[in-house]
């Protein structure tokens, strides 16, 4: 994974007009921007517009951008911002839209962990979360970002963030109770 | 904030292996003597688990920082709008009548000349909205575009392309009319100048209008017959043919007449709203045109 240093380059290059340095961003961080913004919207070609957006806009604020956060958590925050600004234009429900995502992008439960019936389980706990609790969870754990960096990136303050995870955390438990007991009952 | 309340804050990051050194051991350390945080891990690890699968699998696509490097060397869309604008109307210049152009200059020619000659500046006025009429009246239709089939099968809408026609020829009509009064300024102090322009220009703008309106219905030769009759029907002196009391009884009617096309900023205010009539009325009509053309 490319270092901090690398990545300020990347942006010092942009911002001077090298586009082979946009190619490196996009080679470096481009699977990690798809992911969050398919996990936001659901839909893989208004993800692609999304990473397209964000590329160009990194492109034009490359200039501003001050250094003060890892280059990926800046990246995700304009994801963030795109993404929900791109499904408050769509006609279509944000939570349908990440439940039919989740629902196709997850693979076979068997196929993956151990225990599939808690798999299926806490799948059907992270489709009943909101956009704002999953992608918390999406950054902590898949993205690496510290609870100050996903608060940055979701433009809430730390205490949000954390009550935000608290939630998922009581939701997901609450799911899987009332399952387990549905299955014994 | 209690102890433990910490701990379970802290408990997501741990699982997602965020914590520093000291952190882990002291959670760790917590952990053997909390059940509760030891079941709260235990969901954490599995939705860590359950949400790296789903997003690791996803594959971005290969091309998306050309593509964004497509769009910034693209054009603006107002760069890109005013580049189609003025391949339009380049097009559209090569099939307006090609006489029209040199007729419209020779007429306004001639009209400057005997006004000058005649040091009657009235001349200006009387003539300028028969050339513009004359002109516009023959922009637009099968009569006078030979490739009209394949302009309506073309993907430009017709009411752009007889927008386009209309400001080729409206402004080269409006630069002919300002050359001429620009000469006249021969006759005239400087400071009518602004007074002799409103004069032909409310009168043109109205008269082209409707000339071109009534041309997209029946034809250039009615349409001109029509609005150079509107035109000239205010000139003639009745008194002269009429018996004085049918006279009486027209002359407050052609006061009226001629008030209205005495009023620069009515006749374009007029003139703009039936431009946008034609337009709308050639955007209705040209499909069945075209299918009666077939």
């Amino acid at each position: 994974m490319p270092d901090e240093a690398y990545d300020y380059s990347l942006v010092r290059r942009m911002a001077a007009g090298d586009e082979a340095a946009m190619h490196e961003l996009y080679a470096a961080y481009g699977q990690r921007l798809y992911a969050y913004a398919l996990r936001l919207t659901s839909e893989p070609a208004r993800a692609e517009d999304v990473v397209q957006d964000v590329l160009v806009a990194a492109w034009k604020s490359a200039r501003r951008f001050r250094g003060e956060g890892r280059v990926i958590a800046w990246l995700l925050g304009i994801v963030h911002h795109l993404a929900l600004k791109s499904l408050r234009h769509s006609s279509q429900p944000l939570t349908e839209e990440i439940e039919e995502m989740l629902e196709a992008g997850f693979p076979s439960p068997e196929q993956q962990v151990e225990s599939a019936e808690q798999a299926a389980r806490v799948r059907a706990g992270l489709r009943s979360l909101s956009p704002e609790h999953r992608s918390m969870l999406e950054l902590i754990f898949y993205q690496g970002l510290s609870l100050e960096e996903a608060a940055q990136v979701c433009r809430v303050p730390l205490g949000t963030a954390k009550s935000r995870l608290s939630y998922a955390r009581r939701h997901l438990r609450g799911i899987l109770a009332r399952q387990g007991m549905e299955d014994v009952g | 904030m209690n102890e433990h309340q910490g701990y379970e804050d802290r408990l997501p990051l741990y699982a997602a292996g965020q914590l520093e050194a000291h952190e882990r051991a002291e959670m760790e350390q917590h952990l053997q003597a909390c059940a509760e945080c030891r079941a709260d891990l235990e969901l954490w690890r599995a939705v860590g688990t359950q949400v790296m699968i789903s997003s690791s699998q996803v594959s971005a696509p290969p091309d998306l920082a050309e593509r964004a490097l497509r769009r910034l060397h693209a054009p603006s869309p107002l760069h890109r709008a005013l580049l189609q604008a003025a391949s339009l109307l380049r097009a559209q210049a090569y099939l307006v009548r090609r006489e029209m152009w040199p007729a419209s200059a020779l007429l306004m020619g001639i009209g400057t000349l005997v006004t000058y000659l005649s040091g009657k500046i009235e001349f200006i006025y009387f003539i300028a909205p028969l050339v513009a009429a004359a002109s516009l009246a023959s922009i637009y239709g099968p009569e006078h575009d030979p490739a009209s089939e394949l302009t309506l099968a073309t993907p430009t809408s017709p009411w752009k392309v007889l927008l386009a026609r209309l400001t080729l020829v409206h402004a080269y009509n409006l630069c002919l009319a300002l050359a001429a009064s620009l000469f006249l300024l021969l006759l005239i102090p400087p400071d009518l100048l602004g007074k002799l322009i409103l004069g032909w220009l409310g009168p043109m703008t109205f008269l082209s209008a409707l000339a071109l309106l009534l041309s997209l219905w029946i034809g250039t030769g009615n349409s001109i017959a029509i609005a150079y009759g509107l035109w000239l029907v205010q000139f003639p002196r009745y008194e002269m043919v009429l018996n004085p009391s049918t006279s009486a009884a027209l002359t407050p009617i052609l006061d009226a007449y001629r008030q209205f096309w005495g009023s620069p900023l009515l006749l374009i205010g007029l003139g703009i709203l039936v431009l946008v009539i034609a337009l709308w009325a050639v955007g209705r009509s040209a499909p069945r045109k075209i299918c009666a053309q077939i």
